[in-house]
């Protein structure tokens, strides 16, 4: 196992979902590291992370709708097109829209099966998508990612069989149980609770991933029970 | 055959279950209003003489009297010509879709009374029954994630049961009282395919938009 440090919040870019979660033309709020994002995909599969505000009345946008290549917000109808700046207000339909009127944007990819987001600032290319990832869930746990990362690095999905060669690379854990690969993006979002987002390294039959569910219940009772017994 | 006859409030999330259900089953409603938040109308000795239990909603039909929601909501299903699809006819479906349709009553109640904590003042513990209701919807959270695992888009199999129409408002309603949908992937997809169904209606708080 690396025995490398790494502290979650630093890292420029995190998984904010499976990527198979935002079907086209979807949106969806997330919290990363208490920021609230809106997570949406246009009606050609483009992703788009940004924050999960209107300008106009704060709104948040992932309880907005998606039309075409644009976002729309559900209280006043303000669209949105790919680049977040506002492109139509339906109260004033005859108004050439100003382009001051924008939302905050974050950079987005999909790589491992999952989405990644980072600060609009950040140099570092996103994660490679190296191989094929196939999404099993996500999992929001109310305990610190770097708890999470470190139950996971001992005891992996309980009852799948013994853990081997668990491996840390930045928001990621990669390790085998079984004959099985498996990979777990960490989202820190609060102090006190994460969201996991994991993968298989090879596809299995439904009723078997389906049977891996009640896997990854016992991995959040296991996480949220007491911290003497779960997380020692 | 007269239509049924539904004593309604349109934010009370039982009378939306029983609407929802009539109109996906292909059930016309008479709808009686009832002024339940502000006006207390529940309260009324006239209404009390029909259900002393002072509560919505009630449905008056064939000459009897219904008080409890899932009754309702499996009557209607029987009398509508697209009903059948909602009411599974082998024996393991029928008791999974019991099952859920209890767990809707009883385990997700907390959803309904934190609502009407959170918009109408009810008494109550808001913040624990918050909590008891998102401990419900993470069981069903889990659930469905096992579902749509195995090609399945609803809670008892491939077709939509009575049990969606009973759990789906415990759901879509739950950000009214400060309860977001982030942690529930499988649910916001399984209320996309509840959305398309024939006959889908909304209720305020279910935005129409999506």
């Amino acid at each position: 196992m690396s025995e490398t440090p790494f502290a979650l919040s630093e890292l420029p870019w995190s998984p904010l979902a499976l990527a198979a979660d935002i079907e086209a033309g979807t949106s969806a709020g997330t919290v990363w590291n208490g920021a609230e994002i809106v997570i949406w995909r246009d009606s050609r599969g483009s992703l788009h992370a940004w924050e999960d505000r209107c300008p106009h009345r704060g709104m948040k946008l992932s309880f907005g709708f998606v039309r075409g290549d644009r976002l729309a917000c559900l209280y006043h109808g303000w669209e949105f097109g790919d680049d977040a700046t506002c492109r139509y207000i339906p109260a004033h339909p005859e108004l050439a829209v100003p382009p001051t009127i924008r939302v905050a944007r974050y950079k987005a990819a999909e790589a491992l099966g999952m989405v990644w987001v980072a600060h609009p600032d950040a140099a570092e290319p996103s994660p490679e998508d190296s191989h094929a990832v196939f999404g099993l869930r996500s999992l929001q746990i109310d305990r610190s990612a770097p708890e999470i990362a470190d139950l996971i690095c001992r005891v992996g999905l309980p009852g799948c069989g013994g853990l081997n060669m668990p491996e840390r690379l930045g928001p990621l854990i990669r390790w085998r149980q079984g004959d099985l690969g498996l990979i777990a993006g960490l989202q820190p979002m609060t102090d006190a609770s994460c969201t996991l987002h994991l993968g298989m390294e090879s596809d299995l039959p439904g009723t078997e991933r389906a049977a891996m569910i009640s896997a990854t219940v016992a991995l959040r009772t296991l996480a949220e029970s007491s911290r003497s017994e779960g997380l020692s | 055959m007269t239509n049924a006859r539904l004593w309604n409030h349109d934010l009370n999330d039982d009378c939306y279950r029983v609407r929802l259900m009539a109109a996906l089953a292909g059930v016309a409603l008479d709808i009686r209003p009832v002024d339940l938040f502000p006006g207390g109308e529940h309260q009324s000795p006239e209404y009390r003489a029909l259900n002393p239990l002072a509560r919505l909603p009630l449905l008056h039909a064939e000459g009897m009297i219904l008080r409890q929601t899932e009754a309702m909501l499996l009557y209607l299903a029987g009398l509508g010509p697209r009903g059948p699809l909602f009411l599974p006819e082998k024996a393991p479906e029928r008791a999974l879709m019991q099952d859920w349709l209890f767990f809707a009553a009883r385990d997700l109640g907390a959803a309904s009374q934190a609502r009407t904590v959170a918009m109408f003042g009810a008494s109550g513990d808001g913040a624990a029954l918050a909590m008891s209701a998102r401990r419900g919807l993470r069981m069903l959270e889990d659930h469905m994630t096992g579902q749509r695992h195995m090609g399945l888009n609803f809670v008892t199999g491939a077709q939509p049961s009575v049990a969606d129409v009973a759990l789906f408002p415990a759901f879509a309603l739950c950000r009214d009282f400060n309860l977001d949908h982030d942690a529930f992937p499988a649910l916001r997809r399984w209320a996309r395919q509840i959305r398309q169904l024939e006959g889908f209606i909304s209720m305020p708080g279910i935005p129409d938009y999506h």
